[in-house]
């Protein structure tokens, strides 16, 4: 069969700017965990804690994450369908106003415009930039998976439309706000229920940007990588739904223990609780599609990429459960274990399959072989060392933390002050930010082993041009 | 129980009642080979 002129050039594009925003965001990660444990180290106001702090999550979510995910999309959705992109030039609209949307974002929170909302803190217009934004990109997915040649859809389809329309609802709603000039609206909801909607939101975010895409890639990337399929389609499909299912009624667990209704809370708490049947229903899927193949993690790079990433899931989506239990999130809440939490996620899970799809892409996308698998490795154990050393000192603060803070005299006043906590937690910011560092080095090593990939690389191996058409 | 609460547990039941159908449609038998059959389909795409 002739093989479909697919679009590569726009996914290229789409990696360079991805990894530009990743770097960004790594970078400004690292100096925010500085300014954590050296307090001098800032300079009014633009590049303030509170400045950067917005940046460095508008970054990683929305410039790495996000655009991987674009970039990912449009190569997997073409071969899935096996179809040409809908529409190259939208997908070229997309990609400078993605990046015009991003440096919107960036310099209006470094200016201070914010409406506060975590995650969501970019000011009317931006919002509506990011809804032409998501629009442009819906509109050339669905319209390719409406043209599809293939009946059957995969699995990363499913995670794919998912996304794309729960991203849109989500956003949607939470942006509804009036507004009283060009960078101040005012929320459309009020009290309690601006912050139910908020974090209704800002989970759903999780759901339907940090975990619905990385699944859709993992499905795809790990067959790909080992040769095999996946252990059973009908499996993912099941797990699917029930995540879906599940998903959209978890958001009060943010808000446990405030004046949110009692039976949303609860509600929240047994969603939350239930939704480890889903999320480990995809895990297991991975491992047991490595039947066999558990050697390829000795000798395949990706495979270890991807194994670790979802196995990061794994833990991410048994430790989100705990937290959303009432005594537990009682104990946690307001401490950095949770950005321990929040970084298994970001830098274990999301970041360590956007690598592997990344790896994946660019020896096809280029027409080169990888620069040096060696380094990919460097890469790997670098990222995922700093990672631990991040999450696993965070977590042991956290408890610390809420000991301290729970910890009273027998006359029943506090043991500590608030200022005894803070000094005692210098050491595991300390280790945050070291542990940063070396994960900054690793991304380092694997932008050069990119850049030479694309400079240096050696002709592609006959399979590869083959898998292209180039041939 | 008033209308409120009835229509909730209507929602409810009814998620449910779609959700116990996708999973009946995903594992008949009858269906087995179609359902699976996208994830070798996927394999051949590109390779
Ligand atoms: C080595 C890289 C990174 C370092 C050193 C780092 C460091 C930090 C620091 C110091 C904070 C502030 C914590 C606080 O306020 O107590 C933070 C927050 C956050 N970071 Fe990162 N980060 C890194 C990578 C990333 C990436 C790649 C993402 C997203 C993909 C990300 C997402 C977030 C989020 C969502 C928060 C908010 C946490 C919260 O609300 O508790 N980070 N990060
Ligand atoms: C079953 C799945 C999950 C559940 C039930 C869950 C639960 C929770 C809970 C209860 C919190 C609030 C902690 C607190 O402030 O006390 C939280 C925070 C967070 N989680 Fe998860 N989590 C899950 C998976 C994930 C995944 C896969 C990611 C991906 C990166 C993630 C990212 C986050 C982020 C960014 C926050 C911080 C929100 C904030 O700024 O307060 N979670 N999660």
């Amino acid at each position: 069969m002739d093989k479909p002129s697919y679009n590569t050039d726009i996914v290229r594009s789409f990696i360079n700017w991805s990894i530009v925003w990743g770097l960004v965001a790594v970078l400004v990660g690292v100096i925010v965990s500085f300014q954590m444990i050296a307090p001098d180290l800032q300079l009014p106001p633009w590049l303030t804690f509170g400045r950067l702090r917005p940046l460095h999550t508008n970054a990683g979510i929305y410039g790495w994450g996000v655009g991987t995910i674009f970039a990912m999309f449009l190569y997997i959705v073409q071969r899935l369908c096996k179809t040409p992109l809908w529409s190259p030039g939208l997908a070229k609209f997309q990609l400078w106003f993605f990046n015009a949307t991003i440096i919107a974002a960036a310099v209006t929170l470094l200016l201070g415009y914010t409406t506060s909302k975590e995650y969501h803190e970019l000011e009317w217009p931006i919002d509506i930039m990011v809804v032409i934004l998501w629009v442009s990109f819906a509109i050339n997915i669905i319209m390719t998976i409406i043209k599809r040649k293939e009946e059957q859809m995969y699995i990363s389809l499913w995670y794919m439309m998912a996304a794309i329309i729960g991203v849109a609802i989500l956003y949607l709603v939470n942006s509804a706000a009036v507004p009283a000039s060009l960078f101040k609206s005012y929320s459309a909801y009020a009290g309690t229920n601006d912050a139910n909607v908020h974090w209704w939101f800002a989970h759903n975010a999780v759901a339907m940007a940090l975990t619905a895409p990385p699944l859709a890639m993992f499905y795809y990337f790990l067959p790909k990588s080992t040769g095999v399929p996946i252990y059973s389609h009908r499996l993912s499909i099941i797990a699917f739904w029930s995540l879906i299912f599940m998903y959209l009624w978890t958001g009060a667990h943010h808000l446990l223990w405030t004046p949110v209704p009692d039976w949303i809370q609860t509600l929240a708490m047994a969603f939350s609780v239930m939704l480890i049947a889903p999320s480990w229903g995809s895990v297991i899927n991975g491992y047991l599609s490595m039947n066999g193949q558990w050697h390829q993690m000795r000798e395949n790079y990706l495979v270890k990429f991807l194994i670790l990433g979802i196995t990061f899931y794994g833990l991410q989506t048994l430790q989100g459960p705990m937290q959303s239990i009432r005594t537990f999130s009682a104990f946690i809440h307001y401490t950095d274990w949770v950005p321990g939490h929040i970084h298994m996620g970001t830098l274990g899970w999301v970041s360590l399959i956007g690598f592997a799809g990344i790896y994946y892409l660019v020896p096809r996308v280029y027409g080169k072989e990888l620069y040096s698998v060696p380094l990919a490795n460097l890469h790997f154990w670098l990222v995922l060392i700093g990672q631990l050393i991040f999450s696993v000192s965070l977590w042991i603060a956290g408890v610390l933390q809420a000991g301290m803070w729970n910890a009273m005299n027998d006359d029943g006043s506090l043991t500590y002050t608030f200022m005894e906590t803070m000094v005692e937690m210098y050491p595991y910011w300390s280790a945050r930010a070291f542990g940063g560092v070396i994960y900054l080095v690793g991304v380092l090593v694997f932008i050069y082993n990119l850049v030479m990939t694309v400079k240096k690389g050696s002709d592609p191996s006959p399979a590869l041009v083959e898998a292209e058409g180039r041939a | 129980m008033d209308l409120a609460s009835i229509l909730y547990l209507g929602v409810t039941f009814g998620l449910f009642a779609i959700f116990a159908a996708i999973v009946f449609r995903t594992y008949r038998r009858k269906n087995k080979d179609r359902n699976e059959s996208a994830k070798y389909s996927m394999l051949d795409d590109d390779e």
